[in-house]
């Protein structure tokens, strides 16, 4: 059994040497997304072209544009177009924000009166529209104190932990690791296992005396070891290059890979029973990886989703391991921390593994 | 002795009837060709035999193990080469042998041993590095013959072997088949090709699922009744569609001539003038020994 494990597990590694675009899929991939995600996928918002309709063109006004200006947030130009363009600029993205000052601003504001400024936001980006209304809000209450020198009663006090500089990089490199880990296990069984069955080996191997679990562990294990290859890359890359701080327990976070991994070879397998072309079992595995990926928070926290799909994330696997991962690398979390996401990845992937193992059995009989 | 017994063997697909009462049995030593068109149910019957398809009824043994209860016990005494090419391209000659001794358990020694058998008498020896999808349309099958023969099986299963192989490399496949067969293997053949039948020691006529006949070459073609005639025309698809219309007579084209089945009660005379409206002359018309195919053909017919 065990030589025909290895047997079987060696020409595997063979198959995906000889395939220079799964080479190139397997080394390459992770390198440009973590390169490519870690760089562009950025939550901050930065560089916020800001046109500037000043009514008042008073001391004040402008010394409420510049404290805008500060910081790398807002860039401000100020617009001599009438203010019912406004919305052109918008359109043709040649600014994302318009902020207006009505005349009376400085005089008004000395009075202590009440004054609005407007603020139009470009609402086709929701995520940065909200997030740059909330840096004028904050600059505008400083903008506050500093005039009035009214002081109000209560007021937070931030403290970030396990991220204090709010670095992006830092959430999404373990949410990549997650992201490579399934694609690469899923695709790669799924289709190893249709290749046999489209040129015919898969029938010659039942000929053989190869047990079915046997099979199966030979065409699982080295899809196992690739995987676990590819999240050491990426965290290598993640640590040395964007310098990612690792709290946690190393050991913890490859045991608990281990245990993810029963989810997606299971997947896979099951995969490889439904696809009669690789085409086909690729097509099913794109479809589950983003899926998977779009409701595991990767990019959205799934508190802010409906509570329908909330529902559906719970049958997510990838919910679960990116919390760990994240949970690990940032926070230090243990066992203790994590025990609902482990219970519930290893109740995942004994269902999937078993469902899958049956099924595969049943197909090759 | 019979080292492969099937009994009764059905298996259907839907409505449709693949193996229809199937029995046959193949002695040691000998090699023994199941001879049909396509979609007689050569492959269903194969597969059956591998333990590859679940048949509705019967029963197969192979060495006097029953194959759907003790498929473990076959194992080491059957080796199997599919219809399709099944190898993996990817892979060397000699990863490929070496993947299937693994598969079957061979120790590193035993495989180098075997391995060096295996080469002599497939000629693969100088190609042991190139890949399996780079040899020619021969060595592929020699190639996955050799597979099927790592571990020494006592009955060879080989669907269509040489189908989309060169006549050179056929007649050198067969040579190799003949040694094994003397080494005392049972080797169990399936081909469309009669020239291959010729060559075995026994045949099965298969169509629709049923077996039509049994014997050996030599035996085959005196089942043929009534009397062929060759004539030497050219087989035009016009001709060949107005000699289907004549009542009694049964016609196939072959190659660049036609052959002209009478029947045991009729004369071939009864026709000369329907047959000369059609420009086939007495003199074009020659009688001649049935062969495999006119016996198949007609046999198939009835």
């Amino acid at each position: 059994m065990r030589r025909t494990i290895l047997a079987l597990m060696k020409k595997e590694f063979f198959q995906v040497i000889r395939d220079r675009n799964m080479l190139r899929v397997i080394f390459v991939m992770p390198v440009v997304q973590l390169m490519v995600l870690g760089y562009a996928i950025n939550v901050d918002v930065k560089n916020i072209y800001t046109a500037v309709y000043d009514y008042d063109r008073s001391e004040l006004s402008r010394e409420y544009q510049k404290s805008l200006a500060t910081g790398n947030y807002f860039v401000v130009e100020s617009s001599d177009l009438p203010l019912l363009d406004a919305a052109h600029g918008l359109e043709d993205n040649s600014y994302n924000v318009a902020l207006v000052i009505p005349p009376g601003f400085s005089q008004d504001l000395s009075l202590s009166k009440s004054v609005k400024v407007g603020f139009i936001v470009d609402g086709a980006n929701a995520n940065s529209a909200s997030i740059a209304t909330g840096y004028a809000n904050v600059i505008t209450s400083q903008f506050n104190k500093k005039v009035t020198g009214f002081i109000p009663p209560l007021s937070i006090r931030q403290k970030r932990l396990y991220n204090p500089e709010g670095e992006s990089v830092y959430f999404m490199v373990p949410g990549i690791v997650t992201l490579l880990l399934t694609m690469i296990t899923v695709m790669l069984t799924s289709m190893a296992i249709v290749r046999e069955r489209e040129i015919g080996t898969l029938e010659q191997l039942l000929v053989t005396p190869i047990k079915t679990p046997a099979l199966i562990l030979g065409k699982t294990i080295p899809f196992a070891i690739i995987g676990f290859l590819e999240m050491s890359l990426a965290l290598f890359i993640g640590i040395l290059w964007f310098n990612i701080p690792f709290a946690g327990s190393w050991a913890l976070l490859y045991g608990l890979s281990f245990l993810f991994l029963f989810t997606t070879l299971g997947i896979g397998m099951f995969i490889s029973t439904v696809s009669k072309t690789q085409q086909q079992a690729m097509f099913y595995a794109w479809f589950f990886s983003v899926f998977a990926i779009l409701t595991s928070g990767f990019f959205t926290p799934i508190e802010n989703m409906p509570q329908s799909v909330q529902y559906i994330t719970y049958l997510n696997p990838l919910r679960y391991f990116m919390k760990i991962v994240r949970g690990i690398m940032m926070k230090a979390a243990t066992l203790e921390h994590l025990y609902v996401e482990v219970a519930a990845m290893i109740i995942f992937g004994l269902v999937i593994f078993t469902f899958s193992w049956m099924r595969f059995s049943k197909r090759t009989k | 002795m019979n080292v492969v017994v099937v009994e009764n063997l059905s298996k259907r697909y839907g409505s449709i009837i693949a193996v229809d009462n199937f029995n046959f049995s193949a002695n040691e030593g000998e090699i023994l060709a199941l001879v049909g068109p396509d979609g007689a149910g050569k492959t269903s019957i194969f597969r059956s035999v591998c333990g590859l398809l679940n048949y509705d009824s019967g029963s197969i043994a192979v060495s006097g193990y029953n194959v759907s209860r003790e498929f473990d016990k076959v194992k080491p005494h059957l080796g199997y080469m599919p219809q399709n090419f099944s190898l993996y391209p990817d892979l060397s000659v000699e990863e490929n042998l070496f993947f299937y001794a693994g598969m079957f358990g061979l120790k590193k020694k035993e495989f180098s041993e075997k391995k060096k058998h295996l080469y002599q008498f497939s000629g693969l020896g100088p190609f042991y590095d190139r890949r399996a999808g780079a040899l020619s349309g021969g060595m592929k099958q020699k190639l996955a013959l050799s597979c099927a023969l790592v571990h020494d099986p006592k009955v060879l299963m080989l669907d269509e072997p040489t189908t989309g192989v060169d006549p050179l490399s056929r007649r050198q496949f067969w040579d190799i088949l003949k040694e094994l067969r003397n080494s005392g293997s049972t080797i169990i053949v399936s081909t469309p090709y009669m020239d291959e039948v010729a060559l075995s020691d026994r045949a099965i006529f298969i169509f629709d699922g049923k077996k039509l006949a049994e014997g050996t070459p030599a035996e085959l073609p005196r089942l043929f009744s009534g009397k062929a005639y060759r004539a030497d025309v050219t087989p035009t698809h016009e001709l060949m569609e107005k000699l289907g219309k004549i009542d009694g007579l049964s016609s196939r084209r072959f190659g660049s001539s036609v052959h002209i089945y009478v029947a045991e009660n009729d004369a071939l005379e009864n026709y000369d003038s329907q047959l000369e409206t059609l420009g086939i002359q007495r003199d074009a018309l020659h009688e001649i020994p049935p062969d495999l195919e006119d016996t198949f053909i007609q046999l198939m017919g009835r």
